[in-house]
């Protein structure tokens, strides 16, 4: 065990060494200059604005005191006319006369309107906030108190109304027991000078600012009341500034890991690293090593500087792992450079969306919990985050990075660094030497098994594209698209296996074949199953996602007869039939699932 | 350096990406970003506002009454959008749990002209993209109240903002400035980056994988291998930009312009490519020259975002047709722009090229 550390140390040091001679004398002075440049050019951002939206729209008014007002919003371009003058029809997209908002009928005139709107309640609020008697400016304060409902996303699709509607004129009655909720207090806890403080400080925010900078570590209005205006669901920009802020160096450094790994493989320079004695997980740990501290330590250094908790480390992990496994990965089945930038562009822009997104609705929906990073909003944001949230939102990632990793140590050979074939070819040809020839079934029931994360994460994310869509479609579509990723996932080691010895595959030995990997697959799902969000998998889409995990019997045989439709296709057509085959056997799966939904086999 | 050489190096760097089938990740990543947008579209407009989507406005949302009489009663009940139970707090809560009810407010017997605030209390289901809509809808309604608490105590203040009466009917357009404002310049600048990515690959590929010596050794020159590799990423802009384009009609986002959009996003990319090719030439080495090139990227896109009529927003006034002619202007100098650094690149390769000629001839000596 000793030894093996020190060989996966020696093997880091050569690599930090190594990058540092190439990057050295050229590269390190302009990459200094070009990080002091990033500083100076951020801090000219911040003190200048974002220009992207200057003069969209076009406003005319009478007021002068109000065109002072809009002009210091960069989105407008402001007009003064005379009060007797009807501006002429077409040239502006507003026209404040008289205290009366006349507004053009274009999209674009509403637009300037939502935008007046919101400059001129800010507007308002300034004046407001500066009256001695804040209670006359203010008469309304609202203490909003959430209810936990035990019936969260079962039944809440697409904004239906949940439960019976009470009928007209009578309330309704609760089925359950009362319990006695507590008469709120009539008066305000906090004194006038606070409420003052708190108005204020939202008024003065310049909304472009705010939305950009200082919002991880400002703390956000933690006072119980609220006006009015302030209620709403807060807009999470704090996630789009996550990303920015934490995802960006990763992906940073996961391109130098993808990179060392592309170059071992050029000119064959690799070679002398495959002839030393270290085996191949010693080299990849080496190799990984100096990237993951690099992540790590970057990780930590913002975390300090935006004086977050150092608890938001804990989901960061596995989205580190993530990255370096998808690295490894690219680095190791790309043909060339241009691969090499497609592919990581693609995955890049895939694993932000799948962090990101979800994540939006961190406020609002139990479907954020799909991402680690909803766990460090809500960190920042000072919820408690419990044990079972990290395990749901962290487990997929590990699992999935464990399983790449694998994959690609059971493919650091010779044979494979150095022949490029076409990526699907390379990705056959990777899971066919995980496979073994002794043990077929064996191997098939395991590589099924470890499908399964990757199936789930790509399900979800199905699910979070596809869940706002309008009712029927959005289910029907989610059935096609989820029987299809399980096809696909399930025909994986059986064309792998059947490529890899094609002489392997006779009749018999399908069926025997395609059960281990029915099995397998099943076992998956099963032992999975605790990863997902209860309340995910027992809504409408859950029932879609995971009906074939109700009894045991249906599911294996379905599972069963997709890779038997997938295999017969293979063997009478050969690989031409491949996708044609994957396209039946999903076509049997959704209606197979959407038989379990509409009752059919009940 | 003949004209045919380029086409032809131009064409083998293209006949490349579609043989490696690259291209298909590119064309698979507009699709899912433009399937996002309509996610985005669709999810955050009924997030911020619930009538943006139909049948919601249909829907009349259950509320409990609890506490003192008010005038807020009467608002609530006066919209369609409530049906108002009076109730009492523990039934309402309890029935709120079991989500008959949308929402319970309770209102204390705070009179309006009293000195001190009126301080209602809202209860709504935790984690529920529903009780967001009602909360929105709600904050309609309170609003409305305040306005007429603000009224009653109106003598109590000293200045009053300009009077404005501003349309109720305002909603539904985060979306139009999302799309227009951010969305389309950012989607019609990414072939751009990823061009200049591209030519990075392109020239540190011959360099890395030595098959630029054997390409030397035929008619083709440094400079003919060298602008082939440029107008072969250079087309690839003006294809995918337009592509989108075509993806946001399809989803109903009639954009402004287009032709102009794309020769703009055109001369801009030029510019990248070229900045890429420098780049290149200079480190001939794919991790070093990809690393300058994109932290340069980062503060080059930084700064021209913070200056004001910067291409960027250019495009985003050309979208929504809010530009004369004087964008003509613009385009003509981000073109001298580029063919400056056209000149520029030449230069260097001639001189990268030369040595490289010179070392192959002392080679042969």
């Amino acid at each position: 065990m000793h030894e093996a550390i020190s060989a996966v140390l020696t093997i880091s040091r050569w690599e930090v060494k190594r990058s540092l001679t190439t990057m050295g004398r050229n590269v390190l002075p302009v990459a200094a200059l070009l990080f002091i440049l990033l500083i100076l050019a951020t801090g000219f951002a911040q003190q200048q604005g974002v220009h992207l939206q200057d003069g969209m729209y076009a406003m005319a008014t009478d007021s002068p005191d109000l065109a002072a007002v809009i002009a210091e919003d960069p989105r407008f371009r402001v007009t003064l006319v005379d009060a007797n003058t009807i501006p002429p029809g077409g040239a502006f997209d507003l026209a404040v006369i008289g205290g009366r908002i006349t507004v053009a009928k274009t999209d674009r005139a509403q637009a300037a309107l939502a935008a007046f709107t919101r400059d001129y309640a800010r507007y308002e609020t300034w004046v407001y906030t500066r009256q001695d008697d804040l209670f006359a400016a203010y008469p309304l304060w609202i203490d909003e108190i959430p209810v936990k409902s035990e019936l969260d996303f079962l039944a809440t699709q697409q904004g239906q109304t949940v439960g019976a509607l009470p009928r007209r004129g009578a309330p309704p009655v609760p089925e359950g027991t009362v319990e006695i909720v507590a008469t709120p207090s009539a008066s305000l806890s906090l004194s006038p000078d606070d409420l003052r403080g708190e108005l204020a400080a939202g008024a003065a925010e310049d909304p472009q600012v705010s939305r950009y900078a200082g919002v991880l570590a400002a703390d956000h209005s933690d006072l119980a009341f609220k006006t009015p205006s302030q209620l709403s669901p807060p807009l999470p920009f704090d996630s789009i500034i996550l990303i920015f802020v934490f995802i960006f160096p990763l992906y940073f450094t996961s391109q130098f890991f993808m990179m060392s790994i592309m170059n071992e493989r050029v000119d064959r320079k690799g070679e002398v690293l495959l002839t030393t004695p270290a085996r191949p997980w010693q080299i990849i740990a080496g190799k990984a090593l100096p990237y993951l501290a690099l992540m790590v330590a970057v990780s930590l250094l913002l975390t300090l500087a935006n004086g977050a908790s150092m608890t938001i480390m804990l989901p960061l992990l596995p989205v580190i792992l993530f990255f370096l496994a998808f690295a490894l990965f690219i680095g190791m089945v790309s043909r060339s450079f241009k691969e090499l930038s497609f592919l990581s562009i693609f995955f890049s822009t895939v694993a932000t969306s799948y962090l990101f997104f979800p994540s939006i609705f961190a406020n609002v929906h139990v479907i954020s919990l799909i991402s680690p990073l909803t766990l460090i909003v809500l960190q920042v944001q000072g919820e408690a985050v419990g044990a079972m949230e990290y395990f749901y939102a962290t487990s997929l990632f590990w699992l999935t990075s464990a399983v790449l990793f694998a994959l690609c140590t059971a493919n650091f050979t010779e044979e494979r660094l150095f022949t490029s074939t076409r990526l699907l070819s390379t990705v056959r040809a990777f899971v066919g030497s995980a496979l073994s020839l002794r043990r077929p079934h064996l191997s098939v029931f395991l590589a099924a098994a470890c499908t399964i994360p990757f199936v789930f994460m790509a399900q979800l994310m199905l699910l979070v594209v596809l869940f706002n869509l309008p009712m029927p479609l959005s289910l029907v579509t989610l059935l096609l698209g989820a029987a299809c990723v399980e096809e696909c996932a399930k025909a994986v080691p059986l064309y792998a296996l059947a490529r890899k010895a094609p002489g392997m595959l006779t009749w018999p030995r399908l069926a025997t074949l395609g059960a281990a990997i029915a099995l397998g697959f099943l076992a998956g799902e099963k032992a999975l199953l605790f990863a997902t969000l209860a309340q995910i998998s027992e809504s409408v889409f859950g029932a879609v996602l995971f009906t074939s995990l109700q009894a045991l019997w249906f599911p294996l045989s379905l599972h069963f007869i997709g890779v038997f439709i997938t295999g017969s296709a293979v063997m009478a057509g050969g690989r031409r039939a491949l996708l044609p085959g994957i396209l039946a056997a999903s076509l049997v799966h959704s209606l197979y699932n959407l038989g379990i939904i509409l009752g059919w086999a009940a | 350096m003949t004209l045919r050489h380029v086409a032809l190096i131009a064409r083998k760097e293209l006949r490349g990406l579609a043989r490696e089938r690259t291209i298909v990740f590119a064309v698979l990543l507009q699709l899912f970003i433009a399937m996002f947008s309509s996610f985005l579209m669709v999810g955050l407009a009924t997030l911020y506002d619930p009538d943006a989507v139909a049948g919601f406005s249909s829907t009349r949302y259950a509320v409990g009454y609890a506490g003192s009489d008010s005038a807020l009663r009467e608002l609530l009940e006066a919209g369609r959008d409530f049906r108002v139970y009076p109730m009492d707090l523990s039934t309402a809560v309890a029935a709120l749990k079991e989500r008959t009810l949308n929402a319970v407010i309770w209102v204390p017997a705070t009179p309006p002209d009293a000195a001190e605030p009126v301080t209602i209390t809202l209860y709504t289901v935790q984690n529920d993209i529903q009780a967001s809509v009602v909360t929105v809808k709600i904050k309609g309604v309170l609003v409305d109240y305040e306005q007429e608490l603000r009224a009653v105590r109106a003598d109590r203040l000293t200045e009053q903002p300009v009077a404005v009466a501003v349309p109720a009917s305002a909603g539904g357009e985060n979306f139009y400035e999302f799309v227009f404002g951010l969305l389309i310049p950012l989607l019609v600048f990414m072939p751009a980056i990823i061009s200049a990515a591209l030519i990075i690959d392109l020239i540190c590929e011959e360099y890395q994988h030595g098959t630029l010596e054997t390409l030397m050794a035929t008619p083709v020159t440094f400079g003919a291998m060298l602008w082939g590799k440029v107008a072969a990423c250079l087309a690839l802009v003006p294809v995918q930009a337009g592509a989108w384009l075509l993806l946001l009609a399809a989803n109903g986002i009639a954009v402004e312009n287009a032709v102009p959009i794309l020769l703009h996003v055109t001369a801009g990319s030029l510019a990248l490519i070229l900045i890429g090719a420098l780049c290149a030439l200079h480190y001939r080495e794919r991790t070093a020259a990809q690393f300058i090139f994109s932290t340069g990227i980062v503060v080059v896109v930084l700064v021209v975002l913070a200056l004001p009529a910067n291409p960027l927003n250019l495009i985003v006034l050309l979208a929504i047709g809010a530009i004369g002619a004087e964008h003509w202007l613009i385009l003509a100098a981000t073109a001298g722009g580029a063919a400056l650094l056209a000149c520029l690149t030449g230069r260097y390769a001639d001189r990268v090229g030369g040595m490289r000629r010179d070392r192959i001839l002392q080679e042969q000596r």
